[in-house]
């Protein structure tokens, strides 16, 4: 139930306009504190970092609110709040392998 | 200036430690430099990083009696070559140098008076924070500007000025390497290293590489260039150590290389001389390349450049038999001229069709190594845009950056906003600007100024509040990867304590946070921040390893072609290696690069033009005592026809004027430049009297240049300048 209210929450998130974007700053943030405890090199999530998609490829993803191969809702087994998720995605969106920007997580 | 405190038992260990390490160097270096290990009960010999410049090589400090008697370089790391050259041996008077800034000042007379209140570090904190408070209440935090040059703790000086709420943080790339970061970073998605070890044939345009030092880049081409094993093409208007040592030298009309490379491009692809099967797999727009330069014959490019259109074609065929094993060098501090973007972007595009991409021998997207991280919760976004409008007029650049010459000009203008307190951590404005009268104005319309730094550069001596840093021989740093082919993380420990009444940069971003209600966002020490970096370090026992080692190289091996498969995705828009970019197009750039002709000077004037030597990078390196024995004054370099015709001779004084001023300096006539240009090292002149080797001692280059940047990448353009030569 947490997470299915999670999922609608970071789903309600995304239905808001571009303008409305989450901090760049503190999306890196959290993807780092997050998502990197199981997405690094050499466990089973595997490495991920914003050049990991293109920015449709991550908007897609967000947008399908999926995870973990479509097993679960996107944010399951974390206590990301949907403004954080909205972080989350703005950064990876913002510095994606064909943004203007890309990055790794580490610079 | 005004009374500064010294413990005499401080004073009596300083100056004997310094006069003992002159005396040595007067006595005879050689035995002073020898190799070999210590063998004395009190020596300690302590691994760590240099500072002295960009480069960050692993060296091992040998401590006798609490004192630096020597660095050695650490053979571990393989970025360094087991090299320390003559900066990072001086690094020891960095620590002993009697001019440092020994304790925390604040002005008491007028700005640039060199009067200063000796005070404690709680007073400098009070003060710094109550001047940043009054103008963050007037103007809200968009109001200051914090100002950095690169260093392993500059993280945390930039992270107060984002705690504070500032949108205006400005580093040092549009002053150095914005354009070739952002040519090749269109290009591939990623700024590549150039595999000089093993490269055959190498073309530089003005990259003096045998005395501007990059490791390993410097020792890889001595390597190859002396053994014979690979051929140099060199490309310069004055005959510098690279040219002397290179194959062929060409004095090229300063500003058309370009014009070199597009003839290049136009012989190799109408003699179908690149590599198709790389072109095909791996790249996007080469049939609008081949189109596009048709038009730049090599007799064009003779008229444009000087070089016989002969030796073009000859080159570019050297050039594409080398094929992958062939190299057009990026070079470093690319802030030439306002084309210059394009001008790597074309090199960039040069390296490709010959597939040289991932290949030994050729260009390689850097490898990098783990390391974890200290994680904190961040501060909010600023709510003011920054001044310099950096997205509106560079949109490619790298916002978090800045560009330093379109911010001063915002700045100086009041417009979007007035900007009234400037912070700034270890750079020198006042020399690394262009147009000294402009950066004067700007100090003169601040409000307050605070400067961190190791000693009183020009721009602390015109400050309110200086606040001295430790030498990193005194300090602990966080880790750094140093990616490249062969990367490395490398740690910089504490050799010795400091001997002034100095701070590490931490610290003192903590005095100042702690004033400022930031504190939450600097709640840790440097040990704690170098633990969790030591975490993920994938080796045992990291932390010990690095602090006995101060280096971890992995294998130190070399890995070629990870990138070359058929599905791997480039980080550009394309995903392929972009010949044509869509996305400068988008942003009303030229796609491909296009030739204009820069300006040339009229007949009664010069191109002014800079460089380097080995023994200085940076302008705080001409008062270190070592180093100033091998330069103690810069000069111009004329040409002996032009000096013929104005009756200036070797040694006179001449006066060297610009639109913006004028500086005195002795003139060296010498054959080894062009007639149109004059030459001027970088780092004299300085106004600072405790500065005191180099103060009003030969010129600033900063007085005399112009204003202009390159249109894409915002870097500053510094051969743009004019200037009349005349006996003083």
């Amino acid at each position: 139930m947490r997470n299915t209210l999670l999922s609608l929450l970071a789903l309600a998130a995304l239905a808001a306009p571009l303008s409305a974007q989450g901090s760049e700053l503190k999306g890196k943030f959290f993807f780092k504190k997050t998502c990197k405890t199981c997405h690094v090199a050499g466990k089973p999530g595997k490495e991920v970092t914003p050049l990991t998609k293109t920015q449709a490829q991550w908007k897609a993803y967000f947008a399908a609110d999926k995870h973990n191969k479509g097993k679960e809702k996107l944010g399951t087994g974390t206590d990301l709040k949907p403004e954080q998720m909205k972080d989350v995605m703005t950064f990876l969106i913002q510095h994606a392998s064909d943004s203007p920007q890309p990055m790794t997580c580490g610079g | 200036m005004g009374t500064i405190r010294m413990d005499r038992r401080l004073f009596l260990k300083t100056a004997g430690a310094t006069a003992g390490a002159v005396a040595a160097t007067q006595v005879g270096c050689f035995k002073y430099f020898k190799k070999g290990r210590s063998t004395a009960a009190d020596t300690k010999e302590i691994p760590t990083t240099c500072e002295l410049c960009p480069n960050k090589c692993s060296a091992i400090a040998v401590v006798e009696g609490g004192f630096i008697r020597k660095l050695n370089p650490n053979p571990e790391n393989p970025k360094s070559r087991d090299m320390l050259c003559a900066r990072g041996n001086a690094a020891v008077m960095q620590v002993y140098d009697p001019d440092r800034i020994k304790q925390p000042m604040i002005r008491v007379g007028a700005r640039g008076e060199g009067k200063w209140k000796p005070v404690s570090w709680d007073e400098a904190f009070d003060y710094t924070a109550k001047k940043l408070a009054e103008i963050k209440e007037k103007y809200g935090p968009e109001g200051t500007l914090w100002a950095s040059t690169e260093g392993f703790q500059e993280k945390f000086f930039m992270n107060l000025g984002q705690a504070f709420g500032s949108p205006n943080i400005v580093r040092h790339p549009t002053l150095c390497l914005a354009s070739v970061n952002l040519a090749y970073g269109t290009t591939f998605g990623t700024v590549p290293s150039f595999d000089m070890l093993n490269s055959k044939y190498v073309i530089m345009s003005g990259a003096n590489r045998f005395e501007s030092i990059i490791t390993p880049d410097t020792m890889d081409l001595i390597g190859s260039v002396m053994e014979r094993k690979a051929k140099l093409v060199y490309l310069d208007p004055r005959f510098t150590v690279t040219a002397a040592k290179a194959d062929e030298w060409y004095p090229i009309k300063p500003g058309s290389d370009l014009a070199f490379i597009l003839a290049m491009l136009n012989v190799i692809i109408a003699e179908k001389r690149y590599h198709k099967d790389f072109v095909d797999t791996y790249t996007l727009g080469f049939d609008q390349l081949a189109e596009h330069v048709k038009q730049y014959t090599p007799e064009w490019a003779e008229k444009e450049t000087e070089i016989p259109a002969k030796d073009i074609i000859r080159i570019a065929r050297e050039f594409a038999d080398a094929g992958t094993r062939a190299l057009y060098y990026s070079g470093r501090r690319s802030s030439w001229y306002q084309n210059d973007f394009q001008m790597r972007r074309a090199q960039a595009i040069l390296n490709t069709i010959v597939g040289n991409w991932d290949q030994m021998g050729g260009m390689v997207p850097n490898a990098s190594l783990p390391k974890g991280e200290f994680l904190f919760m961040p501060w909010d976004d600023p709510k003011a845009s920054r001044v310099d409008e950096v997205k509106t007029n560079f949109p490619l650049a790298a916002a978090s950056d800045g560009a330093y010459l379109k911010l001063r000009e915002n700045v100086l203008s009041g417009k979007p906003y007035p900007v009234k307190g400037w912070m700034v951590y270890k750079q020198d404005p006042m020399n690394a600007l262009p147009d000294q009268s402009k950066t004067m104005k700007m100090i003169e319309q601040m409000d307050f100024i605070g400067v961190i730094d190791l000693q009183m550069s020009d721009m602390a001596w015109y400050a309110d509040v200086v606040l001295p840093e430790s030498a990193y021989l005194e300090r602990t740093d966080p880790v750094e990867v140093m990616p490249g082919i062969w990367p490395a993380v490398v740690y910089r420990q504490q050799v010795v304590k400091p001997i002034h009444d100095t701070k590490p940069n931490l610290e003192i971003v903590q005095g100042i946070a702690k004033r400022l209600g930031l504190s939450d966002y600097f709640d840790y020490t440097i040990d704690q921040w170098v633990e969790a970096e030591f975490k993920d370090l994938p080796i045992p026992m990291a932390a010990e390893h690095m602090k006995k080692h101060g280096v971890w190289a992995a294998t130190g091996e070399a890995h070629y072609g990870k990138t070359l498969t058929p599905d791997h995705r480039f980080v550009t828009k394309s995903g392929k290696i972009e010949i044509y970019s869509e996305r400068l197009q988008e942003n009303g750039y030229d796609p491909l690069p296009v030739y204009t002709q820069i300006a040339q000077p009229p007949a009664d004037r010069f191109r002014l033009i800079l460089g380097r030597v080995g023994y200085f990078t940076h302008a705080n390196q001409s008062n270190n005592v070592w180093l100033h024995e091998f330069m103690p004054e810069n000069d111009l370099w004329i040409n002996p026809v032009p000096a013929a015709r104005l009756g200036i001779k070797h040694g006179d004084f001449v006066n060297v004027s610009s639109s913006v001023g004028t500086a005195r300096i002795k003139a060296r006539v010498t054959e080894e430049i062009r007639p149109d240009c004059v030459f001027m090292l970088h780092g004299f002149g300085k106004k600072s009297k405790m500065q005191s080797l180099v103060y009003n001692v030969g010129a600033s280059d900063a007085v005399i240049l112009e204003t202009a940047w390159d249109k894409v990448s915002g870097n500053a353009a510094f051969h743009e300048t004019f200037v009349k030569v005349s006996n003083a």
